[in-house]
Parts: C-alpha cells; structure tokens; sequence
C-alpha cells in the first residue's frame, strides 16, 4: 500500500522534475552565445573608446549606398590608377609622345566574364567621357564608385559587401566603417584571384597531421 | 607562516595532543619555508644567465616571482606589473615595448566569422599572426593552420594543413583553424590553477606567469588551438612587435602554453586581428557580436553558417559561412 502511493506521488513528480530540469541552465545549442547576440538588439555606440578608421593616411569616398541605415565609406581608387587622368591622353587631340605604344596600358589582358561571353573594353568604360565608366543603361559612374558598376552584374557580392559579408573593413573593427573597394582586391581586368605560392609553410604538429 | 595551519595545530595541543609534537611541526614549517625562500632566491639568481642581474633587474625579479594572477590584481597592480615587464625587457633584451593592460570595451563580445569559399589556401594570415603575436621562431610556432580539403570533406581532420604548392587547388576547398574562443571552453575547466579564463567581451586569455605548464588544457581543447613553449620564445629583436598587451604577443617563457586572443593588444583598441588584417580575400570577418549592425551580426543573420564540432556544447565563437 506503502508502495503503491509513493509509485504515484513519483509518477507525479515526474513532469514537474522534468519542467524544472528543462527550465534550467542546460548549455544547448539554443542557449548560449547564440541567445546572448540574438538579445542584443541596442546599437552599440562604434565610436566611443577606440580610434578612428578615417584617421589613417588613406583616402577615403563616402559611399553612396547606405549600410543598415548608416553612413559608410570606401577606399578612393583614383589615386591609385597610374596616369589617371585618362582624358590627358584620351581626348581629341593628337598624341605626341614618343613611344606611346609603350607607355600606353597594352599589357592589359582581358580575362572577364564567361569565355562565351567576355566583357570588353567599353562594357565598362565610358566611350565618350575616358575619365568614368558606364553602365550598362547608360549611367556615368565615377571610379572611385566602382561598386555601382561591378554590382550590375555582381549584386549578390554587391549585397554582401554593403551588408559585410564580402569585401573587408580597412584596419578597425570599430568607429567608422571603411571598407575596400571592388578594386582594392580584384583586378577588374582580369577579377579572379590567381594561382600562387603560400606565403609561409605549417610544419606538421605531430605524426600524420 | 601560515596563521590557518597553526590553529589547527595548536587546538588539539590543548586536549590531548603533546605539546612538543606540535612545536616540532612549527619548527619544521618554519625551517621549511627558509630554505623555500633560499631556493626562491637561489633560482630567481638562476634565471639571470647564471649570474646575479643588476640589483634593479633582481628586484624586479623579485617582485615579479610574488604578484598575484592577473584576475586579482587590481588596476594600479597590474599598471605596475606591466611597467616592470617593460623595464625587464629593456634591460634583458633592450628593447622598447609598450605594453597594455587594457581592460575590455563594455557592450563587446568579440565574434570571428571564416568563409571556406573564400578563402584560397595564401596562408597570408599566418605570416601576419607569427609576426604580430611575437610567436617562437625556433619551434615554428603557429597559432592558426589551414587546411586544404576536397570537396565533400567536411571535417578538418581529414583534411592536409602540410600542403605548400600553388594555391588555390581546383577541387578543394581551404578551412582556417585557430582558438574558437569557445562561450563555455573546455580549457578553462581544466586549468587546475585557474591561469586560463574568459574574459568578458568573450576573449579566452592565459596569464603566462600564473601558468604552471601541466598542458591539461591542450588535451582538453577539441579543436586544437593551444599551443605549449618548449623552449623560450626566440623572436629577432627587428621582427618583435613593441605593442603588446600582457594577456596577449609579450614574449612567452619555456613551459607556458598559449593561443590566439584575437590578438587582443589590437582589438582591445578598435582594430582588427593581423589575420583579418592580412587575408587579401577578405574571408575572415571579425566583429562586435552584440553590434546589430556589426558585419558579423549580418553574416550570421544572412549566410549559410556552422560552427565546427558544435555537437561539443563548446558554444565557439567562431563560425564558417558559405556563399
């Protein structure tokens, strides 16, 4: 008789026992680091307590496009095209330079775009106007704002470097976000990365590893 | 002495314990703890290259044998330590560090987010980490491997982190290993002298003098990501890098273990780890978890992720994503 009211008092308990257990601090995959980011919902001030990004010796385009609601920036990338100007030879004047053939970008060689399909020269750049490029609508784009050329046909990469996914930010995690430009990591002539030696060696750990 | 040690002693001494039994132990504790003093000394003087360093190198030395671990220490503490670690190493090796003891940044929670589609096998993030981490160039230490895997392989294990030809590979794919900086880490538990612990803004951090080099927490560690100094740390004085943090890249004795702090000496003032720094195909992405609009928040929310052995309950912070 004994017996028996314990076996039902335990049979009771049961679920509770259990309600108890699970409500508790058991490590899931649920729980943890993936519940405390997804809590964390107050914007966090980026430019309290650390150093800023712009304050780096390099030079900097505010981004047309806005990144979840705020300002971001990219590297320029005029200054880095040797001979930019390219109207101070590309204009209607004759070109008087000797060896021009030389000194002219006929090393570039054009890998972009299906094999059946490859790009050109003036799929990019602007025929009329040789210090911009052009879209496919016809819309001038600036070079320092490559993104929104290359993101016409790349948008997903577009999407994902606005967001954060793709492209990097420049030295800082936190103050301003300066992230590099398409350009700063691909060639826009020839955009797949290239085949190359690693630039150090891992010595084994252990045998067979 | 010890006051705990000599109560116990002296309250049975009062019923039924001799009283000469109980002084004998005193004096021996007592004798004990001199000729513990005398070795103390002994082997600091030791430590000098055989010879008795400068008086100031030695009180230093001194000081530096009977500070607390860090977590104990308080600000003006630990400001201290760090300026005597920067003087020893002028006088040592002459060299000019400025180390930190920065505390972490609130509202932070270091996150670490690695694209195996992007990443093509360069190894530019291990030149960076060797270099900015003054890690030991005589054992060719390394903090992060890279494995080269083919398509379909899903665990590191399996994979080849010894490859150096051309890179990338067609048909294989490249997947970055370093400390996962585990929210619930299996090494923290089994430091027996709790010289290994989380800090807050999620960083697991080793203090170097506190750890007694019983490398439980390298057999504990799933994914590989400590490493242990069996020799000093030899490091070219022109390749050190000055700006250390000492829970970070200060130079590491024979016999401590130590890992990847997302290169805490960096992060700690805004910047990025030198591996997200170097990667020149932007396949590693680091950031403030509690951000919502942090990079990593977007990566998390918006690609495909994984976390490598996450059937462990370590909880990592640090996921892989797919395109």
């Amino acid at each position: 008789m004994k017996t028996q009211i314990s076996k039902t008092c335990l049979r009771g308990l049961l679920p509770v026992l259990l309600l108890i257990f699970a409500a508790g601090p058991a490590y899931s995959a649920e729980g943890g680091v993936v519940q405390i980011y997804k809590h964390a919902t107050a914007p966090f001030d980026n430019e309290k307590q650390v150093d800023a990004a712009l304050s780096l010796p390099i030079k900097f385009v505010q981004v047309t496009e806005s990144y979840q609601g705020g300002r971001f920036w990219t590297e320029t990338r005029k200054d880095k095209i040797q001979r930019f100007k390219c109207s101070q030879c590309h204009n209607n004047k004759p070109v008087s330079v000797a060896q021009a053939a030389e000194i002219a970008h006929g090393q570039i060689a054009l890998d972009h775009g299906s094999e059946a399909r490859p790009l050109s020269c003036y799929s990019c750049h602007n025929k009329a106007e040789r210090d911009f490029l052009e879209t496919e609508q016809g819309m001038k784009v600036d070079m320092d704002h490559t993104y929104q050329l290359c993101g016409q046909c790349h948008f997903r990469q577009k999407k994902d470097w606005v967001g954060g996914a793709h492209g990097k930010r420049i030295s800082y995690w936190a103050g301003q976000r300066v992230v590099k430009n398409c350009t700063s990591c691909h060639d826009p002539h020839s955009p797949r990365f290239k085949k190359r030696w690693p630039a150090i060696y891992s010595p084994p750990l252990s045998k067979g590893k | 002495m010890d006051p705990r040690k000599n109560k116990i002693c002296q309250k049975p001494a009062e019923k039924n314990c001799r009283q000469s039994r109980a002084d004998g132990r005193r004096e021996f504790l007592k004798a004990a703890a001199r000729v513990a003093a005398f070795g103390g000394a002994a082997m600091l003087s030791g430590c000098g290259g055989g010879m008795l360093g400068s008086k100031e190198e030695l009180s230093l030395r001194w000081k530096e044998y009977f500070k607390k671990n860090y977590r104990l220490m308080t600000q003006a503490e630990k400001d201290e330590t760090v300026r005597r670690l920067e003087r020893l190493a002028k006088l040592n090796n002459n060299v000019n560090v400025q180390m930190s003891s920065a505390p972490p940044i609130d509202g932070v929670l270091y996150g670490y987010a690695f694209s195996v589609t992007r990443c093509k096998g360069y190894m530019e993030c291990v030149a960076a980490c060797v270099k900015e981490n003054n890690l030991d160039r005589k054992s060719n230490m390394q903090y992060i491997r890279i494995f080269e895997m083919e398509h379909g392989q899903m665990s590191p294990e399996v994979g080849n982190a010894k490859f150096y030809h051309p890179v990338p590979v067609e048909d294989h794919f490249y997947m970055g290993v370093q400390c996962n900086h585990c929210q619930n880490p299996p090494c923290v538990k089994a430091c027996p002298v709790k010289a290994t612990w989380q800090e807050p803004d999620g960083i697991v951090v080793v203090d170097y003098d506190w750890c007694i080099g019983c490398r439980y927490c390298i057999a504990a560690c799933p994914y590989y990501g400590r490493r242990f100094n069996w020799n000093e740390a030899v490091v070219p004085k022109e390749e050190m890098t000055k700006k250390q943090h000492y829970l970070g890249n200060r130079l590491r004795h024979r016999g401590k273990t130590e890992k990847c702090t997302f290169c805490i000496q960096r992060t700690r003032a805004g910047r990025l780890p030198a591996c997200a720094e170097a990667c020149p195909t932007g396949a590693r992405v680091f950031g403030n978890l509690l951000d919502p609009d942090s990079e990593i928040r977007f990566v998390l929310k918006n690609k495909k992720v994984f976390r490598w052995k996450e059937d462990l309950g370590t909880d990592p912070k640090f996921w892989y994503f797919i395109d």
